[in-house]
Parts: C-alpha cells; structure tokens; sequence
C-alpha cells in the first residue's frame, strides 16, 4: 500500500473509528492528494481585507 | 389536441380552474404514463394510489364548493423521497431507512399543500442524494426516458424521469452540488436550484447544511417560477431561510431580454466540452441574441477557489451526518457512496473551516467583479453528451470510472459554493437523442432573472415540448383542445 493512503486510511481509524469499507473507498480516498495539492497551490494568492466573513451577508450585499 | 399528462404544470392548474378538467382526470393520465413508461423507467420508490384518489376526488368537491384552495388547486405531484411527510414512508434512496416514516411534515410540502397540490408518491433519488447520476443500489437505478441505458442525472432522478415521462407535472428536488440541474438537464426538463437561504429546508433530508438547496424541476420555466412563488420565504422552523422578500416569479416572466448581457465563460466551463455540447449552447446564446441580448464571453475570476474550496464543504459535511452509520453499517450502502465519504473524514477541520470562512469574501470578489460586466453567466449544465449508467457505475465499474462519475457535476458545483441561482433548460439533443441541458446563473436573489431568460428562451424553442420516446407506445388518455 502506498504510503500516504496507509496514512489516510490510519488516520480515519484513529480518528472516527471508521474503516475502509470497499476498494473504491481506498481511491478516492488516496485522491485526496490531489486536494492537498490544490490547497497549496492556493496558498498566498488569495488576500481578503473581510475574512472570515458572514456568508449570509455576502449574499445579501451582492444581491440584485 | 393534447392529452392531459402532456399539459404543462400551470396549464394543468387552469385546466381544474376553467372546469376543462377534473383533478381525478389529471391523476388519471398521470397514472396512465406511469403504467406504461415507468417499468423502464424505475422512477418511483412507493406510490400511494388510494391517498392520492382520495385527494383528488376532494378538491373537485372543492371546485364544485367553489372553495379554492390556491393556485395549485387539484394537481397531482411526487417528489423526491426525502421531503418528510408525517407518518408518510420516506427512505431518502437508502435501505438504511427503508421503512422510516418522519413525524414531521416539510415547510415546502405544507405550502405546496396548502396551495391546493397533493402529492401521490416518493420519486427514486441517489442514496442519501450522494451522486450526480442516478445509480441506486437499494432501489435500483433511474433510467433516461429518451434513452434508458443512459444517466437520468442525480440526485434527483425521479424528479427528472418522471416530469419527462409525463406522470408528474413538477416534482420537488434538492441540489447540493447540481442535484437539480443535472436530472433536468439529462431528462430535459426545466430546474432551479434557488440562492442558497431562499427555500426553508425543514423537514428535508440534510445531506450539506452548507450547501443543500430546495427547488423544482418542472416541464416550463412557467411552471417553476409559480412553484418558487409558493415554496421560497422564510421560514421560522428553518432559521438559516432568508427574510428577503419573495416576489411573484410568474408575473416578471414578459419574454423582454432586451439588453441583457450574458456572458460566456472561458474558463472552467468550456473545458473539454463535447461538440454537440457546445454547438447547442451557441444556438441557445443566438436564440437570446435575437430577442435583444447581448454575448460577452469573459474569464471568470476565483475559480480555483471556488472549485477546491467547494469540493470539501459537502463531502466533510455528508462525512459527519453519516459516522455513526459508517462505523456500524457502512457495508448497507451502496459501494460508490459509502466509498465517497469515507475520504471526507481524513480532510483536516483546518481545511473546511478555511473553506467556509473564505465562501463569503469569495462570492464578493467573483460577484463584484462578473456581474459589473454581464447581467447573468451561460454554461452548459454538463460539459459532455451523456454517459451510460454503465460507464459511470463505480460499483461495478473498474478503477478509474470515478473520474467519469465526477465530471457530470464539474459546471453545476460552483454554483453552490458560490451560493448563486442557476436554472437548467433544455436546449437541443445529442446524436443519440439525449437532451442537452443549458445553464443560466445570476447574481444571489436573482431567482426573476433567471426564470425570465428561461422564459424567454422556451417562447422561441419547442425543446422543453417534444415528448420522449418512452412514451410512444402509451396513448394519453383524457384529451383537451390545447
């Protein structure tokens, strides 16, 4: 098994008392890499003088 | 001539109104197409013939007593079964809750009630509306009325299937990351998925608190905007519903497009679109042109955002409804749900609180910015022909088939992170005779806008008229001159 899915799936147990409960599980689970990587790609781009911020006001302010 | 089951939704209302025909008549022809289309189709989970008689045979002694009860008077629904109706069977797609039976009645099922609707089944729906296709272990899966072997999209598939099948004439959805866009767009039927907080969502099933959404799929424009009239306010019981106020959706529907500015994005929701796919889109967007609109296509900002941010929410929000059964008895679900949360429980908090902290300033950014420069955004609803149910069944299917299964829903997601209105029309067919679904989003509380564009397109195309092949072998009973 690859390492980080050991991880991942070690985690979850830990964690919430949940094991893996198919194969398909295994993959998405192990594709949370690619959440990881998008995550970091967004690190620093992103510059808010609001956050964190109401939601619900946000859809109010920009409403029609 | 047109047989009553192939009356629009607003239409059938008029019918029972002008006495051309009786509530018993429209349920009549409803089960007519129900009996000869839904044995391909799979599109219900129970029906409650001798309630819904019942039903009906009193709101035409209520017409007869001139006693109306609203501008739904005597019409025949289903819904989506996870839209709790006391005492009412509800298994929200899922053997886990094959026999339950709520104690309480959903907001949106009182006001339909209340405005003269009865409903008379619980439609098919993606288990615990956790997939964008239709699949169903428990209760088998949702078939494509134009084509069966093929997705009707999900999660609501029986609301798709069966409003296109004509045995219903709206159904309630539920869309949380295109649920309701996706099985209108597959089925080529009319869906709204309102502003996040517009529709209260007591007594619905919770799949994303963040995230879920309540709306109709329906045969028009028309019939959706005198739903969302009925159904959107807020509600004390569901604190999260907005107080703004609700206005008459069906009156702004004029078919004036003069002037309004759509834009077409080059980002994200082009990405590898299927040719018919596009081809449909840009004689949608000429259709438009010609009542007086204007094409802008621009490149959105935040998209990174949006995409990564909301691709977590719902998943670690599902994740956390499920644990308990997860831990006891994951092995009850089907394969591809139990399969999709199990990750959503190694997604660190740090993550998802970021994702929700930031949702608000994002929304500002992409709002501030897109809707300076067009009125309302055109997508297609889903970037390619349609898959078969085969191809993107992950419980059968080989590794990799996920990646199929999660590219239905890529245009519809970001509407919900971003929290925004979006209706799916359909806009033409692919070469094996599927519908192609067409997107319009607009600005938060810009239901109106939306549905008149809708609207305005339904005027010149037939799309939304032509009936599916399923039906060719049933003869709609109970004829009216149209």
């Amino acid at each position: 098994m690859d390492p980080f899915e050991a991880e991942v799936e070690a985690t979850i147990a830990r964690w919430h008392g949940i094991v893996a409960p198919n194969d398909p599980a295994r993959r998405m689970a192990a594709d949370l890499i690619s959440t990881i990587r998008a995550f970091e790609a967004l690190r620093g781009t992103l510059v808010f003088e609001d956050e964190p911020a109401s939601f619900e006001a946000a859809l109010h302010d920009t409403k029609e | 001539m047109v047989g009553l089951a192939d009356l629009s939704l607003v239409e059938a209302a008029d019918a029972v109104r002008n006495g051309e025909a009786t509530s018993m008549e429209l349920l009549d022809a409803c089960w007519a197409n129900l009996d000869a289309a839904n044995p391909k189709l799979n599109a219900t989970i129970w029906l409650d013939r001798e309630g819904a008689e019942q039903a009906a045979r009193a709101t035409d002694r209520a017409v007869k007593e001139q006693a109306w009860l609203g501008p739904l008077h005597g019409v025949p629904l289903a819904h989506k079964d996870m839209y709790y109706q006391a005492g009412r069977l509800c298994t929200c797609g899922s053997a886990l809750r094959k026999d339950w039976r709520p104690g309480v009645t959903a907001t949106v099922i009182e006001k339909l009630h209340a405005a003269g609707a009865y409903a008379f089944g619980g439609l098919n729906m993606a288990e615990f509306a956790q997939n964008p296709t239709g699949h169903n272990r428990a209760f088998g899966d949702c078939h494509n009325p134009w084509n069966p072997p093929y997705i009707t999209g999900g999660s609501s598939s029986g609301s798709g299937a069966s409003v296109a099948a004509r045995f219903n004439y709206a159904a309630l959805g539920s869309d949380t990351g295109g649920s309701i866009r996706l099985p209108a767009a597959a089925c080529g039927v009319t869906g709204i998925k309102p502003t996040q907080t517009r529709v209260s969502r007591f007594g619905v099933m919770p799949l994303s608190f963040s995230a879920d959404n309540v709306g109709p799929l329906a045969r028009t424009a028309r019939d959706c905007a005198r739903i969302m009239t009925l159904i959107a306010g807020h509600d004390p019981r569901d604190p999260t519903s907005s107080h703004e106020p609700v206005p008459d959706y069906e009156a702004t529907l004029d078919g004036d497009v003069r002037g309004l500015r759509i834009g077409v994005p080059s980002t994200w929701f082009l990405d590898e679109v299927d040719a018919p796919v596009l081809d449909a889109l840009e004689h949608a967007l000429a259709v438009l042109v010609a009542r007086g609109a204007t094409v802008h296509r621009i490149a959105l900002p935040m998209m990174d955002a949006v995409t990564t941010y909301g691709s977590i929410i719902s998943r670690v929000e599902a994740a956390t409804i499920h644990a308990q059964w997860m831990r006891e008895r994951a092995g009850e679900y089907g394969i591809h749900i139990s399969g999709r949360m199990y990750g959503g429980y190694a997604i660190p908090a740090a993550y998802y609180v970021e994702a929700l902290a930031r949702r608000g300033p994002v929304l500002r950014a992409f709002a501030n910015e897109v809707f300076a420069k067009v009125d309302v955004l055109a997508t297609p609803t889903i970037r390619t022909c349609l898959p078969t149910l085969a191809d993107t069944d992950i419980d059968h299917g080989p590794p990799g088939t996920e990646t199929k299964f999660m590219a239905v829903s890529a245009n519809t997601r970001p509407f919900n992170y971003l929290g925004l209105p979006a209706v799916s029309v359909n806009c033409g067919f692919d070469p094996s005779g599927l519908p192609i679904g067409l997107q319009i989003a607009a600005r938060p509380f810009a239901e109106a806008r939306v549905l008149k564009v809708a609207d305005a397109y339904q005027r010149d195309t037939e799309f939304h008229m032509r009936r599916p092949p399923v039906l060719d072998a049933a003869d709609a009973p109970g004829v009216i001159v149209a």
